[in-house]
């Protein structure tokens, strides 16, 4: 649950909510079933999507081995999962800790910096094609934070760890 | 061409087993802790490590060292047992496929999870025959009472069994430097038995740099 949401809910036992607080809640709840329904449509086009991606990245990086290739689309597919989960109940703090926590020192150590580059420019292209603008607005926060995070790292060219 | 459906074995794509939010779990009424397969964990108060190492002091003496060493090299036959078991059936590979750098990550974070606080190997020696491990944030360094050489006898220890099982080679571990003493980390130097014993008495007197220069010098 989100952080602000979690407080609000614990500041209840003490009071009644305040008109502000309780806007917030109503938001929330007012944003499930376009929240549901972007969720579904990730989880029943997962495949479609990322094939179409990792068609395209092949087509464009045939010099990459595919080894490298599918370490990076497999980090990708548990990106978009825990961004999908994210989204659903509104909380980014689980993109750090259960993905970028595990996936950041992976990507740094195997360098894998110039394939996920393009890998996530083609899946954000073709998220755009496949999710209404609505749903891209509720994906689009936490992907951003998760892409932004793991291309931003420095890479360190003889696998050094933390 | 690469096939998406083939890299999703049974539909998922394991992530980071020792995720503390998620590894870690009890329940308040029965007073149990547990980790996500239900195993038992067991927490640890400063007020039981601080007991432990005055009780076998009083008790013991001298050999309080040794006997904290062999308890975590029992211990650690067993951590490494449940840690093959963990990451084996997780990732769904047995523990020999799993690449150094996933291996060494979920070491890394296992180690978190567990609260033992950071590891990381550092294999600068390597070609020399010895692995360096180091840890931060160790409670057995900052409970244990000063002495003028390194405290970690337990997780010395629970590191020579850790790694004799995955080497399968009987190897020895000391440590080389302390955070009770300062140092920015512990360090634990590993390696065989018979090539490891002069550094016993060099811990006493020398600090990690000075050891490994004197452990490289030719004819050692």
């Amino acid at each position: 649950m989100h952080p602000q949401l979690a407080s609000i809910f614990d500041q209840a036992e003490n009071r009644y909510l305040k008109v502000e607080e309780l806007k917030l809640i109503s938001q929330y709840v007012a944003s499930m079933p376009e929240r549901l329904d972007t969720y579904r449509n990730l989880r029943d086009r997962e495949l479609e999507i990322m094939q179409a991606v990792v068609d395209q990245l092949q087509a464009a990086l045939p010099e990459e081995s595919e080894e490298n290739l599918e370490r990076c689309i497999k980090h990708a597919l548990l990106m978009l999962r825990y961004c999908a989960l994210s989204l659903l109940i509104n909380d980014e703090s689980l993109i750090q800790k259960r993905f970028l926590d595990w996936v950041g020192p992976l990507a740094q150590a195997y360098d894998t910096k110039t394939i996920d580059a393009k890998l996530y420019r083609l899946l954000n292209q073709q998220l755009a094609k496949m999710l209404t603008a609505k749903q891209m607005g509720y994906l689009s926060p936490g992907l951003a934070l998760a892409q932004e995070a793991l291309l931003s790292q420095s890479m360190n060219p003889a696998g050094g760890r933390r | 061409m690469i096939s998406v459906a083939d890299l999703l074995t049974n539909n998922r794509i394991p992530g980071n087993f020792y995720a503390p939010d998620v590894y870690v779990r009890g329940d308040l009424e029965v007073g149990l802790l547990e980790n996500r397969q239900g195993d038992r964990l067991l927490a640890v108060p400063e007020t039981l490590i601080q007991a432990i190492y005055s009780g076998l002091d009083k008790e013991t003496g001298q050999a309080s060292r040794l006997v904290l060493f062999n308890c975590g090299k029992w211990w650690g036959k067993s951590f490494y047992t449940r840690f093959c078991e963990q990451i084996s059936g997780y990732y769904g590979t047995p523990l020999a496929d799993v690449a150094m750098i996933e291996f060494l990550q979920a070491l890394q974070a296992c180690w978190i999870a567990h609260g033992w606080g950071k590891i990381d190997l550092d294999q600068t020696y390597q070609q020399r025959g010895f692995l360096i491990v180091k840890t931060w944030n160790s409670a057995f360094a900052r409970l244990a009472p000063s002495q003028n050489q390194p405290v970690c006898y337990l997780e010395a220890g629970a590191l020579t069994s850790f790694f004799s099982r995955l080497t399968g080679r009987e190897l020895h571990c000391v440590q080389t430097s302390c955070e009770s003493m300062g140092a920015d980390c512990n360090r634990f130097l590993l390696g065989l038995p018979q090539r490891l014993e002069p550094v016993e008495t060099m811990v006493t007197h020398l600090d990690h740099d000075a050891i490994m220069q004197q452990m490289c010098q030719p004819g050692l």
